[in-house]
């Protein structure tokens, strides 16, 4: 265990220090992130002009939601976009050979080799809009505040998981390297909280891609009315993704036979 | 010994119709089969630009919330105008930026320079024959969709559907030749393909795709019927509705027409002066 945290360190160190070659580039990026943030704004307040509350929530509290989102947006652009979206590239070329070859768990190798440090603005305007929301709501409880990381990094493992789940499908279909861009599609419905749609909107945000569990539920727990079956809920929504996503894999390389074979 | 003068086959056409038809159906055979190819990606690029959809369902749960009615809109009219503001997003997406980008960053461009034959059109080609395969899945999804909420009209007649090939063909143009201007900026950018991305953003914003610009502040919308953006989204999928009157219609198609004399005047002057800088750097 204490090799794979160091081999996180050095994954890190190199990966970051190949990216600081470009600097404009970083400018560029944040500039993006910031754009993207304030439009998710200004839509949010275009939806909210006609009405005072989106779904039962007032702007402050759909700012929480739009926050947690960001940040979610943030962690697939920095830890999962770099490192799961190469997968089909290496099983086309034949390099995840060298990859298995490692005496190392070839998922934790394939999840952590890269850092993409030009969207780690999106974290940290995610975390800034939690914070500003919460504290103008009156702030949150210390119980809050320590449900809803849980519950963050739960939504982070489910994330993963349904990112891996996608990619390890390159060592089937080939042809469809562009397939985690489904997801980022659709989870750009958890922007707004899952009681803003309707009926047929929630179940289908809520079981079957289940965006909820990843940005309304915590934002519940730090405004602090969230319902103890929805914890629960995430949390074994979240588990249940991470079992079956690790076994899809272990699925996936007893199948593969490498390239050109 | 007297030479004849060679008699090229073929070059006493060059320039007229039937050269350029001939050309044209050429680049399209090719970059069908080539775009074919990849169908399985573009279905998924097709699935994964749900923004309007998803924004329809916000707003149909709005509505309902609310009486049924949110400004003269009902939730089938939400359906009908998300369902056409989807098609036509679907319909102008534009990815030239980046290929120029990756034509000149690898010099490419190069050997396409050689060629009787401006890159221009087989850009557009490309692009041409990408909405050929993506056609019959846009079809498919919209005749579900409306079959999905009840009383959706898509459109009350074929006037409607003619006037919107029109008009969602120029916007195709406009952010076709939009594209096509940043792209060019590779000459000069490190970084061109971010402008294409920021575009994006504002587009996803502004264009209509996210709300009817009936929900815009007044001064907002002002501004955003100043910019490109609306002629892009938000009119073609009012033209499919049925809900612009012919007056209408018509400065809409004009206001286009402007935008794109505009932004293929400007992408002459980049490209020539473009030309000169790539020269010049030796590749």
């Amino acid at each position: 265990m204490k090799r794979y945290w160091r081999l996180i360190g050095i994954f890190a160190g190199s990966s970051i220090a190949a990216q600081l070659e470009y600097r404009a580039n970083f400018v560029v990026n944040v500039i993006g992130s910031l754009l993207t943030a304030l439009g998710s704004l200004f839509g949010l307040s275009i939806l909210l002009g006609t009405g005072s509350s989106l779904g039962g929530w007032n702007q402050l509290e759909a700012i929480v939601v739009v926050g947690v989102f960001t940040l979610v947006e943030g962690f697939m652009g920095v830890f999962l976009y770099p490192n799961l979206n190469k997968i089909a590239e290496s099983v086309r070329t034949g390099s995840m050979d060298f990859t298995l070859l490692k005496p190392l768990d070839a998922q934790f190798l394939v999840s952590s080799r890269n850092i993409g440090i030009l969207r780690v603005a999106d974290l940290l305007i995610g975390l800034g809009m939690i914070v500003y929301a919460t504290v103008n709501l009156g702030g949150s409880s210390a119980g809050g505040v320590l449900v809803a990381a849980l519950l963050i990094v739960a939504g982070f493992a489910s994330v993963y998981s349904i990112w891996l789940m996608l990619c390890t499908t390159a060592f089937w279909w080939i042809g469809v390297e562009n397939i985690t861009e489904l997801f980022w599609g659709f989870f750009r419905a958890g922007q707004f909280p899952v009681t803003a749609f309707p009926g047929w909107g929630r179940i289908l945000f809520t079981f079957v891609i289940p965006v909820a569990f990843i940005t309304t539920v915590p934002a519940e727990a730090l405004i602090g009315r969230v319902q103890g079956s929805a914890v629960l809920g995430a949390l074994i929504v979240s588990l249940l993704l991470v079992v079956i996503s690790r076994s899809f894999w272990r699925f996936a390389l007893r199948n593969y036979t490498s390239a050109s074979s | 010994m007297k030479l004849e003068p060679v008699k090229l086959e073929g070059t006493r056409t060059v320039g007229s119709l039937e050269h350029v038809w001939r050309k044209s159906r050429a680049l399209f055979t090719i970059w069908f089969a080539q775009t074919m190819v990849y169908r399985a990606q573009i279905v998924i690029w097709v699935l994964s630009g749900v923004v309007p959809l998803i924004m329809m369902s916000v707003w149909i749960g709005k509505a309902a919330a609310s009486g049924g009615n949110l400004e003269g809109f009902t939730p089938a009219s939400f359906a009908a105008y998300f369902l056409a503001a989807w098609v036509s997003q679907q319909l102008t997406v534009a990815w030239v930026a980046w290929e120029m980008d990756f034509q000149i960053r690898q010099g490419e461009l190069s050997s396409r320079l050689l060629r009787p034959l401006d890159p221009f059109w087989e850009h557009f080609f490309r692009h041409l024959s990408d909405r050929f395969v993506r056609g019959p899945f846009i079809l498919i999804f919209v005749i579900v969709g409306s079959l999905i909420v009840p009383g959706t009209r898509l459109t009350p007649d074929l006037w409607h559907v003619l006037l919107y090939l029109l008009v969602i063909n120029l916007a195709f143009a406009m952010r076709f030749l939009i594209a096509y201007c940043i792209g060019v900026l590779c000459f000069w950018l490190e970084n061109a393909t971010a402008f294409d991305e920021f575009f994006y953003v504002l587009l996803t914003f502004l264009a209509g795709g996210f709300a009817p610009l009936e929900f815009y502040p007044p001064a907002a919308r002002a501004i955003i019927e100043w910019t490109p953006f609306p002629y892009l989204v938000y009119f073609p999928a009012r033209v499919l509705t049925g809900a612009l009157s012919a007056p209408e219609i018509l400065r809409v198609i004009g206001v286009q027409l402007l935008w794109i004399t505009v932004f293929f005047v400007l992408r002459s002057v980049l490209w020539k002066a473009g030309l000169k800088r790539y020269g010049a750097v030796g590749a």
